[in-house]
């Protein structure tokens, strides 16, 4: 089926499961003109559906991104999503939505997307001090969240902080001492009280020393 | 499956809602539990302590004070002082080791005939690790799925709390044969939830293998809050061989990555910490 049939059946589905079905043909078809209608399906509230658009929209890689930047910000449940799919893609133009989604979502689930994903953001393509910059911004906005209150944001920032600081550390080493006190931090029993956090920032910091 | 940390419940008073979003003190804390005069005040005090996991000097008496201050059920009477009580009981739950000291308190509440009471105090005791707790819920549940484990008529409740008081057995750990003669029947109760915490305290008592397999089985169950319970269960047994069928249920990542969190703090063996903190790398 051509892309435009798959969209238009995803529109005639007329329930969950139909949507559902729909959703998982158009998310495996590869095309970048599936992208606003898969983006469209985020906002449907319905959870399978979202699960298969994002990865749909991930697999579509950075095609997929302007679709995902154009989403309107009120719509909440969509964002959600949308921050998940950007995490995945690893696109540089996610990360203002990223930064303030680790900031200030009231959503756990999100939090933690962002956390790890502004530790894969793909950078290479950049010229040296823009990629420098935001190298800068994502370690800020994540040795911020080592103070999150729920233990998975802080989980996923043990892993962002892991991913960024082995991008930094040929080049970049006051950056990279910055992400390796960070982790330190979330070792430290006095200050952190979730075992798995510091088992898993033991990890990371192994990562980094080796 | 464990309660969640949320301050309301169903038919529970709203407590202090103009402020209960807004960020208070400790010390303001203490003194809405300390005044008797709003008991919407109070209850949302003994909420915060808890949740805080407050250390204050005063904190455990007063929550002490709170759980004693409750009344026959008047469901006519707006807010109750057992909301406050039931609140009181969940905050000492999360207060170990200052609050041991409440652990004869709680005890007298496993008789109180507010079932709502009884299952706060059950899982209080619990989280507190009480063994002398283990001789009264085992009176409370020897009973078995037909007496306990009886529907109450005119209402969706059991007789007992049953979830909370076989959960509470599994987490104070004391593993007789007493306790198991008592925790199995639940094995074949009626309701997938009761078989789920039955199987999950049978399995962190006697680590036998059997009883994983009865969570593992739900985990295929058609309704999402069985197939939760049981990820909730095997990770409050943490156990690692349910690695692969975690990974493979349908249910949130959310509560995914709690049940790995459980195999990797309460659990040992094979498969070891590298896969599941990969697992949960990947769930993130």
């Amino acid at each position: 089926m051509s892309t435009t049939a798959l969209i238009e059946a995803l529109q005639r589905a007329d329930s969950a499961a139909g949507l559902l079905a729909a959703t998982r043909e158009l998310a495996c078809c590869g095309d970048p003109n599936a992208a606003p209608a898969l983006v469209e399906v985020l906002g449907f509230n319905n959870p399978g559906a979202a699960v298969a658009a994002v990865d749909g929209l991930i697999q579509l890689g950075p095609e997929a991104v302007p679709a995902l930047l154009q989403l309107d910000p009120q719509n909440y449940g969509a964002r959600a999503w949308a921050v998940r799919a950007l995490a995945g893609i690893g696109d540089v133009r996610g990360l203002d939505l990223l930064e303030d989604a680790l900031g200030t979502d009231v959503a756990a689930s999100v939090r933690r997307a962002a956390a790890k994903g502004l530790g894969q953001l793909q950078l290479e393509a950049l010229g040296g001090d823009e990629r420098t910059l935001v190298q800068e911004r994502c370690l800020t906005a994540l040795l911020a969240a080592t103070g999150d209150g729920e233990w998975v944001v802080r989980y996923a920032v043990a892993v962002g902080l892991e991913a960024l600081g082995l991008q930094l550390r040929p080049h970049q080493p006051a950056l990279h001492r910055q992400a390796h006190g960070g982790l330190e931090a979330l070792t430290e029993p006095t200050r952190e009280e979730v075992l798995v956090v510091r088992l898993r920032a033991n990890v990371a910091l192994t990562k980094l020393e080796g | 499956m464990a309660a969640l940390e949320a301050p309301l419940r169903a038919g529970e008073p709203i407590a202090g809602e103009p402020t209960a979003g807004t960020p208070i003190s400790e010390a303001e804390a203490i003194e809405r539990l300390r005044q008797t005069q709003d008991s919407s005040q109070q209850y949302y005090g003994a909420w915060w302590l808890g949740r805080m996991r407050s250390q204050h000097p005063e904190t455990v008496p007063l929550l002490q004070l709170a759980l004693r201050q409750r009344k026959p059920r008047d469901p006519g009477a707006g807010v109750e002082e057992n909301a406050v009580a039931r609140n009181a009981a969940r905050a000492l739950g999360k207060l170990a080791p200052a609050a041991h000291a409440a652990i004869p308190d709680l005890l007298d509440t496993l008789d109180d005939d507010d079932d709502g009471l009884r299952e706060a105090a059950a899982r209080a005791l619990g989280e507190l690790k009480a063994e002398a707790a283990v001789p009264p819920l085992c009176r409370r549940l020897a009973s078995g799925p037909a007496g306990a484990g009886a529907l109450r008529p005119g209402t969706p409740r059991l007789q007992e709390p049953c979830e909370a008081m076989l959960e509470a057995l599994g987490d104070i750990g004391v593993a007789s044969t007493e306790v198991l003669a008592v925790v199995e029947p639940f094995v074949g109760h009626e309701r997938p939830l009761i078989r789920s915490a039955a199987a999950r305290t049978l399995l962190q008592l006697s680590g036998e293998a059997r009883w994983a397999e009865v969570l593992l089985e739900l985990l295929d169950h058609p309704q999402l809050q069985v197939r939760r319970a049981a990820l909730m269960d095997l990770g409050g047994a943490g156990w690692r061989p349910a690695l692969g069928a975690i990974e493979r249920t349908l249910a949130e990542n959310s509560l995914k990555l709690i049940a790995l969190r459980g195999l990797v703090e309460q659990g040992q063996g094979e498969p070891g910490e590298e896969a599941l903190l990969a697992c949960m790398d990947a769930l993130l």
